[in-house]
Protein backbone atom coordinates (compact mmCIF):
# COMPACT_ATOMS: atom_id res chain seq x y z
CA UNK A 1 0.00 0.00 0.00
CA UNK A 2 2.72 2.52 0.82
CA UNK A 3 4.76 1.76 -2.09
CA UNK A 4 1.14 2.56 -4.21
CA UNK A 5 0.56 5.93 -2.67
CA UNK A 6 4.30 6.67 -3.28
CA UNK A 7 4.04 6.07 -6.69
CA UNK A 8 0.80 7.87 -7.39
CA UNK A 9 2.36 10.74 -5.71
CA UNK A 10 5.27 10.45 -7.77
CA UNK A 11 3.26 10.65 -11.00
CA UNK A 12 0.95 13.06 -9.88
CA UNK A 13 2.56 16.26 -11.38
CA UNK A 14 3.38 14.85 -14.88
CA UNK A 15 -0.09 13.36 -14.73
CA UNK A 16 -1.73 16.39 -13.88
CA UNK A 17 -0.04 17.77 -16.72
CA UNK A 18 -0.71 15.23 -18.95
CA UNK A 19 -4.91 15.68 -17.86
CA UNK A 20 -4.42 19.50 -18.94
CA UNK A 21 -2.97 19.50 -21.95
CA UNK A 22 -6.01 16.89 -23.19
CA UNK A 23 -8.05 18.85 -22.29
CA UNK A 24 -7.17 22.25 -23.94
CA UNK A 25 -6.70 20.05 -27.05
CA UNK A 26 -10.03 18.79 -27.09
CA UNK A 27 -11.00 21.93 -26.09
CA UNK A 28 -8.71 23.62 -29.09
CA UNK A 29 -10.58 21.30 -31.82
CA UNK A 30 -14.03 21.47 -30.40
CA UNK A 31 -13.34 25.39 -30.24
CA UNK A 32 -12.23 25.00 -33.95
CA UNK A 33 -14.99 22.90 -34.93
CA UNK A 34 -17.60 25.79 -34.24
CA UNK A 35 -15.16 28.06 -35.79
CA UNK A 36 -14.33 26.62 -39.44
CA UNK A 37 -16.35 25.99 -42.37
CA UNK A 38 -16.72 23.04 -41.76
CA UNK A 39 -20.06 23.12 -40.26
CA UNK A 40 -21.53 23.78 -44.59
CA UNK A 41 -19.25 21.56 -45.59
CA UNK A 42 -22.19 18.93 -47.15
CA UNK A 43 -21.00 18.73 -50.43
CA UNK A 44 -17.31 18.47 -49.39
CA UNK A 45 -18.33 15.08 -48.21
CA UNK A 46 -20.05 13.98 -50.76
CA UNK A 47 -17.02 14.30 -52.47
CA UNK A 48 -14.36 12.89 -49.97
CA UNK A 49 -16.90 9.98 -49.52
CA UNK A 50 -16.28 9.05 -53.57
CA UNK A 51 -12.43 8.64 -53.16
CA UNK A 52 -10.27 5.79 -52.46
CA UNK A 53 -8.54 5.01 -49.10
CA UNK A 54 -5.52 6.15 -49.95
CA UNK A 55 -6.52 10.03 -50.97
CA UNK A 56 -8.65 10.02 -48.01
CA UNK A 57 -5.84 8.94 -45.62
CA UNK A 58 -3.71 11.92 -47.03
CA UNK A 59 -6.74 13.99 -46.86
CA UNK A 60 -6.71 13.43 -42.76
CA UNK A 61 -10.44 13.15 -42.17
CA UNK A 62 -12.43 10.85 -44.71
CA UNK A 63 -14.88 8.98 -44.09
CA UNK A 64 -15.74 11.30 -41.08
CA UNK A 65 -19.09 13.02 -41.44
CA UNK A 66 -17.04 16.83 -40.27
CA UNK A 67 -20.04 18.85 -40.83
CA UNK A 68 -20.90 17.22 -36.92
CA UNK A 69 -19.52 17.81 -34.13
CA UNK A 70 -18.90 13.80 -33.47
CA UNK A 71 -17.63 13.28 -36.78
CA UNK A 72 -15.23 16.51 -35.96
CA UNK A 73 -14.27 14.76 -32.92
CA UNK A 74 -13.62 11.43 -34.44
CA UNK A 75 -11.12 12.54 -37.05
CA UNK A 76 -9.45 14.43 -34.12
CA UNK A 77 -9.30 11.17 -32.10
CA UNK A 78 -6.11 9.73 -34.17
CA UNK A 79 -4.22 12.32 -32.03
CA UNK A 80 -6.24 12.13 -28.80
CA UNK A 81 -5.14 7.99 -28.99
CA UNK A 82 -1.33 9.11 -30.04
CA UNK A 83 -1.17 11.26 -26.94
CA UNK A 84 -2.85 8.52 -24.64
CA UNK A 85 -0.02 6.01 -26.31
CA UNK A 86 2.55 8.09 -25.33
CA UNK A 87 1.91 8.70 -21.59
CA UNK A 88 1.34 5.12 -21.49
CA UNK A 89 3.64 3.95 -22.88
CA UNK A 90 6.13 5.84 -20.98
CA UNK A 91 4.39 5.39 -17.49
CA UNK A 92 4.98 1.84 -18.44
CA UNK A 93 8.32 1.67 -18.90
CA UNK A 94 9.58 3.58 -16.56
CA UNK A 95 7.27 2.76 -13.68
CA UNK A 96 9.90 -0.69 -13.07
CA UNK A 97 13.21 0.83 -14.69
CA UNK A 98 13.50 4.18 -12.90
CA UNK A 99 14.15 2.45 -9.50
CA UNK A 100 17.59 1.26 -11.11
CA UNK A 101 18.09 4.20 -13.26
CA UNK A 102 17.87 6.37 -9.92
CA UNK A 103 19.76 4.10 -7.80
CA UNK A 104 16.65 3.67 -5.64
CA UNK A 105 16.38 -0.44 -6.35
CA UNK A 106 18.30 -1.15 -3.67
CA UNK A 107 16.81 1.17 -1.30
CA UNK A 108 13.51 -0.61 -2.52
CA UNK A 109 14.77 -4.39 -2.15
CA UNK A 110 16.07 -3.99 0.94
CA UNK A 111 12.85 -3.84 2.53
CA UNK A 112 9.88 -6.51 4.15
CA UNK A 113 7.91 -6.59 1.02
CA UNK A 114 8.04 -9.15 -1.29
CA UNK A 115 9.02 -8.68 -5.33
CA UNK A 116 5.72 -9.80 -6.04
CA UNK A 117 4.20 -7.21 -3.75
CA UNK A 118 6.36 -4.44 -5.54
CA UNK A 119 5.55 -5.11 -9.12
CA UNK A 120 1.80 -5.75 -8.03
CA UNK A 121 1.91 -2.03 -6.60
CA UNK A 122 3.90 -0.66 -9.60
CA UNK A 123 1.10 -2.12 -11.60
CA UNK A 124 -1.68 -0.55 -9.96
CA UNK A 125 -0.37 2.93 -9.68
CA UNK A 126 0.32 2.65 -13.57
CA UNK A 127 -3.42 1.15 -13.87
CA UNK A 128 -4.84 4.16 -12.23
CA UNK A 129 -2.66 6.66 -13.38
CA UNK A 130 -4.04 5.18 -17.18
CA UNK A 131 -7.38 5.10 -15.90
CA UNK A 132 -7.79 9.03 -14.26
CA UNK A 133 -6.26 9.98 -17.68
CA UNK A 134 -8.68 7.85 -19.26
CA UNK A 135 -11.78 9.44 -17.18
CA UNK A 136 -10.56 13.05 -17.89
CA UNK A 137 -10.48 12.45 -21.77
CA UNK A 138 -13.93 10.96 -21.25
CA UNK A 139 -15.32 13.64 -19.44
CA UNK A 140 -14.04 16.71 -21.05
CA UNK A 141 -14.87 15.05 -24.52
CA UNK A 142 -18.96 14.66 -23.37
CA UNK A 143 -18.82 17.32 -22.22
CA UNK A 144 -17.47 19.38 -25.11
CA UNK A 145 -18.53 17.29 -27.86
CA UNK A 146 -22.31 17.66 -26.39
CA UNK A 147 -21.93 21.46 -25.76
CA UNK A 148 -21.27 21.72 -29.61
CA UNK A 149 -23.16 19.19 -31.01
CA UNK A 150 -26.86 21.00 -31.17
CA UNK A 151 -28.69 18.23 -29.25
CA UNK A 152 -27.79 15.16 -31.39
CA UNK A 153 -26.76 12.19 -28.81
CA UNK A 154 -23.53 11.23 -28.86
CA UNK A 155 -22.39 9.41 -25.92
CA UNK A 156 -22.51 5.82 -26.74
CA UNK A 157 -20.06 6.97 -29.65
CA UNK A 158 -17.97 8.69 -27.29
CA UNK A 159 -18.13 6.00 -24.94
CA UNK A 160 -17.75 3.28 -27.62
CA UNK A 161 -13.87 5.71 -28.61
CA UNK A 162 -13.17 5.86 -25.48
CA UNK A 163 -13.10 2.60 -24.23
CA UNK A 164 -11.09 1.26 -27.08
CA UNK A 165 -8.30 3.96 -26.32
CA UNK A 166 -8.51 2.59 -22.60
CA UNK A 167 -7.72 -0.86 -24.21
CA UNK A 168 -5.06 0.83 -26.12
CA UNK A 169 -3.59 2.47 -23.24
CA UNK A 170 -3.39 -1.22 -21.19
CA UNK A 171 -1.63 -2.70 -24.09
CA UNK A 172 1.00 -0.21 -24.26
CA UNK A 173 1.18 -0.06 -20.64
CA UNK A 174 1.73 -3.60 -20.30
CA UNK A 175 4.05 -3.75 -23.20
CA UNK A 176 6.38 -0.86 -21.31
CA UNK A 177 6.68 -2.64 -18.21
CA UNK A 178 7.14 -6.26 -19.57
CA UNK A 179 10.10 -4.81 -21.93
CA UNK A 180 11.66 -3.18 -18.30
CA UNK A 181 11.17 -6.71 -16.46
CA UNK A 182 12.99 -8.22 -19.46
CA UNK A 183 15.65 -6.21 -20.37
CA UNK A 184 18.83 -6.54 -18.32
CA UNK A 185 20.19 -2.89 -18.87
CA UNK A 186 17.27 -0.67 -17.44
CA UNK A 187 18.06 2.61 -19.73
CA UNK A 188 16.48 0.44 -22.99
CA UNK A 189 13.50 0.31 -21.21
CA UNK A 190 11.56 3.43 -22.52
CA UNK A 191 13.24 3.85 -26.02
CA UNK A 192 12.56 0.30 -27.02
CA UNK A 193 9.17 1.20 -26.00
CA UNK A 194 8.70 4.06 -27.83
CA UNK A 195 10.14 2.55 -30.56
CA UNK A 196 7.54 -0.08 -30.70
CA UNK A 197 4.83 2.47 -30.34
CA UNK A 198 6.39 4.75 -33.50
CA UNK A 199 6.52 2.00 -35.83
CA UNK A 200 3.14 0.49 -34.71
CA UNK A 201 1.83 4.20 -35.17
CA UNK A 202 3.82 4.38 -38.87
CA UNK A 203 2.52 1.25 -39.51
CA UNK A 204 -1.03 2.27 -39.19
CA UNK A 205 -0.76 5.32 -41.57
CA UNK A 206 0.85 2.93 -44.15
CA UNK A 207 -2.01 0.49 -43.89
CA UNK A 208 -4.21 3.51 -44.54
CA UNK A 209 -2.14 4.99 -47.48
CA UNK A 210 -1.39 1.11 -49.30
CA UNK A 211 -4.42 -1.06 -49.08
CA UNK A 212 -2.56 -4.14 -50.00
CA UNK A 213 -1.11 -3.82 -46.56
CA UNK A 214 -4.32 -4.46 -45.10
CA UNK A 215 -3.32 -7.93 -43.85
CA UNK A 216 -0.56 -6.15 -41.37
CA UNK A 217 -3.48 -4.80 -39.24
CA UNK A 218 -3.07 -7.19 -36.70
CA UNK A 219 0.33 -6.24 -35.95
CA UNK A 220 -0.73 -2.44 -35.29
CA UNK A 221 -2.93 -1.69 -31.77
CA UNK A 222 -3.74 1.26 -33.64
CA UNK A 223 -5.57 -0.46 -36.07
CA UNK A 224 -7.30 -2.15 -33.22
CA UNK A 225 -9.78 0.35 -32.23
CA UNK A 226 -9.87 2.45 -35.04
CA UNK A 227 -12.44 5.59 -34.76
CA UNK A 228 -14.02 5.04 -38.15
CA UNK A 229 -14.73 1.32 -37.32
CA UNK A 230 -15.96 2.01 -34.12
CA UNK A 231 -17.92 4.86 -35.42
CA UNK A 232 -19.62 3.68 -38.53
CA UNK A 233 -21.12 0.58 -37.01
CA UNK A 234 -18.46 -2.18 -37.04
CA UNK A 235 -18.43 -1.80 -33.19
CA UNK A 236 -15.69 -3.87 -31.39
CA UNK A 237 -14.37 -6.93 -33.46
CA UNK A 238 -13.89 -10.08 -31.22
CA UNK A 239 -10.70 -10.97 -32.44
CA UNK A 240 -9.09 -7.84 -31.47
CA UNK A 241 -10.20 -8.08 -28.27
CA UNK A 242 -8.90 -11.19 -27.79
CA UNK A 243 -5.67 -10.26 -29.76
CA UNK A 244 -5.18 -7.09 -27.10
CA UNK A 245 -6.01 -9.56 -23.89
CA UNK A 246 -3.54 -12.21 -25.22
CA UNK A 247 -0.62 -8.84 -25.61
CA UNK A 248 -1.87 -7.58 -22.13
CA UNK A 249 -1.68 -10.95 -20.22
CA UNK A 250 1.34 -12.32 -21.55
CA UNK A 251 3.19 -8.66 -20.49
CA UNK A 252 2.03 -8.62 -17.01
CA UNK A 253 2.84 -12.33 -16.58
CA UNK A 254 5.83 -11.76 -18.23
CA UNK A 255 6.92 -9.13 -16.10
CA UNK A 256 6.25 -11.18 -12.88
CA UNK A 257 8.30 -14.26 -14.34
CA UNK A 258 11.39 -11.97 -15.19
CA UNK A 259 11.22 -9.67 -12.52
CA UNK A 260 11.58 -12.30 -9.97
CA UNK A 261 14.84 -13.53 -11.19
CA UNK A 262 16.03 -10.83 -11.88
CA UNK A 263 19.61 -9.32 -11.50
CA UNK A 264 19.61 -5.69 -10.12
CA UNK A 265 22.09 -3.59 -11.46
CA UNK A 266 23.28 -1.78 -8.52
CA UNK B 1 38.88 17.64 -29.32
CA UNK B 2 38.88 15.18 -26.78
CA UNK B 3 35.25 16.50 -25.20
CA UNK B 4 34.38 16.14 -29.27
CA UNK B 5 35.15 12.82 -30.26
CA UNK B 6 34.11 10.93 -26.52
CA UNK B 7 31.07 12.65 -27.33
CA UNK B 8 30.93 11.36 -30.97
CA UNK B 9 31.70 8.15 -30.08
CA UNK B 10 28.79 8.15 -27.10
CA UNK B 11 26.01 8.54 -29.66
CA UNK B 12 27.67 6.28 -32.13
CA UNK B 13 25.31 3.81 -31.52
CA UNK B 14 22.39 6.08 -31.64
CA UNK B 15 23.41 7.36 -34.76
CA UNK B 16 23.54 4.48 -36.43
CA UNK B 17 20.36 2.67 -35.17
CA UNK B 18 18.85 6.93 -36.30
CA UNK B 19 20.10 6.54 -39.50
CA UNK B 20 19.04 2.93 -40.32
CA UNK B 21 15.45 3.44 -39.20
CA UNK B 22 14.80 6.70 -41.04
CA UNK B 23 16.45 4.97 -44.33
CA UNK B 24 14.32 2.00 -43.59
CA UNK B 25 11.23 4.32 -43.75
CA UNK B 26 11.66 5.96 -46.58
CA UNK B 27 12.34 2.78 -48.47
CA UNK B 28 9.29 1.21 -47.11
CA UNK B 29 7.15 4.17 -47.82
CA UNK B 30 8.47 4.88 -51.31
CA UNK B 31 7.80 1.48 -51.89
CA UNK B 32 4.23 1.74 -51.77
CA UNK B 33 4.72 4.84 -54.41
CA UNK B 34 3.79 2.97 -57.17
CA UNK B 35 0.52 1.34 -56.23
CA UNK B 36 -0.52 4.31 -54.79
CA UNK B 37 0.10 5.98 -58.17
CA UNK B 38 -1.94 3.44 -60.01
CA UNK B 39 -4.93 3.97 -57.59
CA UNK B 40 -5.14 8.17 -57.98
CA UNK B 41 -5.15 8.79 -61.81
CA UNK B 42 -8.60 7.56 -60.86
CA UNK B 43 -9.22 9.97 -58.54
CA UNK B 44 -7.80 12.41 -60.59
CA UNK B 45 -10.48 11.70 -63.63
CA UNK B 46 -13.17 12.11 -60.78
CA UNK B 47 -11.87 15.70 -59.35
CA UNK B 48 -11.42 17.05 -62.53
CA UNK B 49 -15.67 16.63 -62.93
CA UNK B 50 -15.91 19.05 -60.13
CA UNK B 51 -15.62 22.95 -60.87
CA UNK B 52 -12.49 24.46 -59.66
CA UNK B 53 -14.35 26.52 -56.05
CA UNK B 54 -14.57 22.73 -54.62
CA UNK B 55 -11.47 21.51 -56.11
CA UNK B 56 -9.90 24.34 -54.01
CA UNK B 57 -11.63 23.61 -50.60
CA UNK B 58 -9.38 20.73 -50.32
CA UNK B 59 -6.42 23.36 -50.07
CA UNK B 60 -3.96 20.59 -52.62
CA UNK B 61 -4.34 20.88 -55.76
CA UNK B 62 -4.81 17.91 -57.52
CA UNK B 63 -1.55 17.85 -59.47
CA UNK B 64 0.09 18.15 -56.34
CA UNK B 65 -0.65 14.57 -54.71
CA UNK B 66 -0.76 12.53 -58.01
CA UNK B 67 2.68 13.35 -58.87
CA UNK B 68 5.44 12.18 -57.29
CA UNK B 69 6.78 14.87 -55.15
CA UNK B 70 3.62 15.41 -53.41
CA UNK B 71 3.73 11.95 -52.75
CA UNK B 72 6.73 12.45 -51.10
CA UNK B 73 6.38 15.17 -49.33
CA UNK B 74 3.87 13.71 -48.21
CA UNK B 75 5.86 10.52 -46.19
CA UNK B 76 8.48 12.98 -45.76
CA UNK B 77 6.29 14.58 -42.50
CA UNK B 78 7.21 11.31 -40.95
CA UNK B 79 10.51 11.26 -41.40
CA UNK B 80 10.91 14.83 -40.04
CA UNK B 81 9.07 13.97 -36.97
CA UNK B 82 11.76 10.82 -36.27
CA UNK B 83 14.27 13.53 -37.18
CA UNK B 84 13.15 15.86 -34.84
CA UNK B 85 13.27 13.01 -32.03
CA UNK B 86 16.34 12.54 -32.55
CA UNK B 87 18.16 15.66 -32.30
CA UNK B 88 15.80 17.05 -29.66
CA UNK B 89 16.90 13.79 -27.54
CA UNK B 90 20.72 14.57 -29.06
CA UNK B 91 20.05 18.53 -27.34
CA UNK B 92 18.46 17.45 -24.34
CA UNK B 93 21.18 15.11 -23.16
CA UNK B 94 23.56 17.75 -24.00
CA UNK B 95 23.82 18.82 -19.82
CA UNK B 96 21.22 16.56 -18.79
CA UNK B 97 23.18 13.73 -19.18
CA UNK B 98 25.73 14.75 -17.53
CA UNK B 99 24.21 15.68 -14.25
CA UNK B 100 22.26 12.54 -14.62
CA UNK B 101 24.80 9.85 -14.86
CA UNK B 102 26.40 12.08 -12.35
CA UNK B 103 29.65 12.82 -14.40
CA UNK B 104 29.15 16.47 -14.07
CA UNK B 105 31.60 17.24 -11.42
CA UNK B 106 34.12 14.96 -13.58
CA UNK B 107 34.14 16.71 -16.28
CA UNK B 108 34.08 20.48 -14.70
CA UNK B 109 37.16 19.58 -13.19
CA UNK B 110 39.00 18.97 -16.21
CA UNK B 111 41.30 22.01 -17.21
CA UNK B 112 38.87 23.37 -20.27
CA UNK B 113 36.00 26.18 -19.78
CA UNK B 114 32.67 25.53 -19.52
CA UNK B 115 32.74 27.26 -22.82
CA UNK B 116 34.38 24.61 -24.93
CA UNK B 117 31.84 21.90 -23.40
CA UNK B 118 29.46 23.05 -24.72
CA UNK B 119 30.79 23.97 -28.00
CA UNK B 120 32.06 20.32 -28.39
CA UNK B 121 28.93 18.80 -27.60
CA UNK B 122 27.00 20.79 -29.55
CA UNK B 123 29.50 20.35 -32.69
CA UNK B 124 29.24 16.66 -31.79
CA UNK B 125 25.35 16.52 -31.54
CA UNK B 126 25.40 18.62 -35.20
CA UNK B 127 27.93 16.29 -37.04
CA UNK B 128 25.81 13.18 -35.38
CA UNK B 129 22.74 14.59 -37.20
CA UNK B 130 24.69 15.66 -40.24
CA UNK B 131 25.99 12.27 -40.74
CA UNK B 132 22.69 10.60 -40.21
CA UNK B 133 20.97 13.54 -42.86
CA UNK B 134 23.49 12.27 -45.52
CA UNK B 135 22.78 8.48 -44.74
CA UNK B 136 19.13 9.47 -44.85
CA UNK B 137 19.30 11.86 -48.63
CA UNK B 138 21.42 9.46 -50.15
CA UNK B 139 18.50 6.45 -49.38
CA UNK B 140 16.43 8.27 -50.04
CA UNK B 141 17.60 9.60 -53.61
CA UNK B 142 18.47 6.50 -54.79
CA UNK B 143 14.87 4.88 -53.77
CA UNK B 144 13.33 7.49 -55.65
CA UNK B 145 14.81 7.11 -58.97
CA UNK B 146 14.17 3.21 -58.42
CA UNK B 147 10.29 3.55 -57.43
CA UNK B 148 9.82 5.98 -59.93
CA UNK B 149 8.78 5.82 -63.38
CA UNK B 150 8.44 9.80 -64.19
CA UNK B 151 10.91 12.09 -63.83
CA UNK B 152 10.88 14.43 -61.76
CA UNK B 153 12.43 17.76 -60.28
CA UNK B 154 15.74 16.61 -58.09
CA UNK B 155 16.50 20.01 -57.33
CA UNK B 156 13.00 20.20 -56.23
CA UNK B 157 13.57 17.23 -54.00
CA UNK B 158 16.60 17.79 -52.47
CA UNK B 159 15.10 21.10 -51.76
CA UNK B 160 12.58 19.37 -49.74
CA UNK B 161 14.82 16.75 -48.14
CA UNK B 162 17.11 19.27 -46.66
CA UNK B 163 14.56 20.79 -44.44
CA UNK B 164 14.84 17.96 -42.87
CA UNK B 165 18.33 19.27 -41.58
CA UNK B 166 16.83 22.62 -40.68
CA UNK B 167 13.91 21.58 -38.52
CA UNK B 168 16.51 19.21 -36.57
CA UNK B 169 19.06 22.28 -35.97
CA UNK B 170 15.74 23.75 -34.65
CA UNK B 171 14.63 20.98 -32.20
CA UNK B 172 18.24 20.45 -31.53
CA UNK B 173 19.10 24.14 -30.32
CA UNK B 174 15.37 23.95 -28.10
CA UNK B 175 16.41 20.62 -26.67
CA UNK B 176 20.15 22.44 -25.40
CA UNK B 177 18.08 25.47 -23.55
CA UNK B 178 15.69 23.26 -21.84
CA UNK B 179 18.93 21.15 -20.89
CA UNK B 180 20.30 24.80 -20.24
CA UNK B 181 17.41 25.83 -17.78
CA UNK B 182 15.77 23.02 -16.35
CA UNK B 183 17.15 21.68 -13.18
CA UNK B 184 17.41 17.82 -13.02
CA UNK B 185 15.98 16.29 -15.87
CA UNK B 186 14.23 12.41 -14.55
CA UNK B 187 13.38 11.03 -17.46
CA UNK B 188 15.05 12.76 -21.06
CA UNK B 189 13.27 10.64 -23.55
CA UNK B 190 9.73 11.75 -22.21
CA UNK B 191 10.71 15.08 -22.10
CA UNK B 192 11.85 15.11 -25.48
CA UNK B 193 9.39 13.05 -27.09
CA UNK B 194 6.17 15.23 -25.10
CA UNK B 195 7.40 18.46 -26.65
CA UNK B 196 8.23 16.70 -30.11
CA UNK B 197 4.94 15.42 -30.21
CA UNK B 198 3.21 18.45 -29.02
CA UNK B 199 4.61 20.36 -31.95
CA UNK B 200 3.57 17.54 -33.92
CA UNK B 201 0.07 17.76 -32.91
CA UNK B 202 -0.16 21.17 -33.62
CA UNK B 203 0.78 20.67 -36.87
CA UNK B 204 -1.18 17.99 -38.21
CA UNK B 205 -3.81 19.94 -36.58
CA UNK B 206 -2.91 23.08 -38.52
CA UNK B 207 -3.14 21.10 -41.68
CA UNK B 208 -6.79 19.84 -41.19
CA UNK B 209 -7.97 22.95 -40.21
CA UNK B 210 -5.32 25.57 -43.03
CA UNK B 211 -5.56 27.37 -39.97
CA UNK B 212 -2.47 30.73 -40.63
CA UNK B 213 -1.85 31.78 -37.34
CA UNK B 214 -0.94 28.68 -36.04
CA UNK B 215 1.94 27.85 -38.39
CA UNK B 216 4.12 30.27 -36.54
CA UNK B 217 4.04 27.95 -32.99
CA UNK B 218 5.28 24.43 -34.97
CA UNK B 219 8.49 24.19 -36.20
CA UNK B 220 7.13 21.36 -38.03
CA UNK B 221 5.15 24.04 -40.20
CA UNK B 222 8.15 26.60 -41.23
CA UNK B 223 9.28 24.87 -44.27
CA UNK B 224 6.05 23.73 -46.05
CA UNK B 225 6.95 21.28 -48.72
CA UNK B 226 3.79 22.47 -50.41
CA UNK B 227 4.85 26.17 -51.09
CA UNK B 228 8.24 24.81 -52.12
CA UNK B 229 7.15 23.00 -54.76
CA UNK B 230 4.99 25.91 -56.38
CA UNK B 231 7.75 28.39 -55.50
CA UNK B 232 10.78 26.47 -55.83
CA UNK B 233 12.11 28.73 -52.40
CA UNK B 234 11.62 28.76 -49.44
CA UNK B 235 8.96 30.88 -47.28
CA UNK B 236 11.33 34.20 -46.12
CA UNK B 237 9.39 35.22 -42.80
CA UNK B 238 10.01 31.30 -41.94
CA UNK B 239 13.42 31.11 -42.42
CA UNK B 240 14.32 34.44 -40.64
CA UNK B 241 12.39 32.83 -37.71
CA UNK B 242 14.03 29.57 -37.68
CA UNK B 243 17.48 31.19 -37.50
CA UNK B 244 16.21 33.63 -34.89
CA UNK B 245 14.95 30.56 -32.59
CA UNK B 246 18.52 28.75 -33.31
CA UNK B 247 20.97 31.73 -32.64
CA UNK B 248 18.39 33.18 -29.57
CA UNK B 249 18.10 29.42 -27.79
CA UNK B 250 22.12 28.40 -28.45
CA UNK B 251 23.50 32.21 -26.89
CA UNK B 252 20.99 31.33 -24.20
CA UNK B 253 22.26 28.24 -23.25
CA UNK B 254 25.95 29.32 -23.45
CA UNK B 255 24.43 32.09 -20.77
CA UNK B 256 22.89 29.81 -18.47
CA UNK B 257 25.13 27.14 -18.36
CA UNK B 258 28.00 29.50 -17.82
CA UNK B 259 26.66 30.88 -14.70
CA UNK B 260 24.90 27.42 -13.64
CA UNK B 261 25.53 25.75 -10.48
CA UNK B 262 26.21 22.25 -10.94
CA UNK B 263 24.78 19.73 -8.89
CA UNK B 264 27.38 17.11 -7.69
CA UNK B 265 27.28 14.19 -5.67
Amino acid sequence: MNIYLRELKANGKSLFIWCIIMIAFVAASMGKYAASSYISGQSLNDIISKMPDAVKSMFGAGTFDLSKAIGFYGAMFIYIVLMAAIHASMIGANIISKEEDDKTAEFLMSKPVSRINVITSKLLASFTNIAIFNIVTLLSSLFLVNYYSKGENVTDDILKLVIGMFILQMIFMSIGIGLSALFKNSKLASPVTVGVMLVTYVLSLAIDIDSNLSGLKYLTPFKYFDAKNLMNGKGFEIIYIVISALIVILCIGGTFVFYQKRDLKI
Amino acid sequence: MNVFLHELKSYRKSTIIWSISMAALIIFFLSMYPSFSSSVSLVKKILEGYPEPIRKAFGISIDDITKFLGFYSYVFSFVVLGGAIQSMNYGISTISKEIKLKTADFLMTKPISRNEILTSKLLASLTSIVITDIIYLVTAYITAESVTKELFNIKLFFMVSVTLFFVEVIFMSIGVLISAVVGKIKSMISLSLGVVFTFYIIGMFQATLNDKAMKYITPFKYFDTEYIIKNSSYDITFVIISILIVLISIFLSYVFFLKRDIHVV
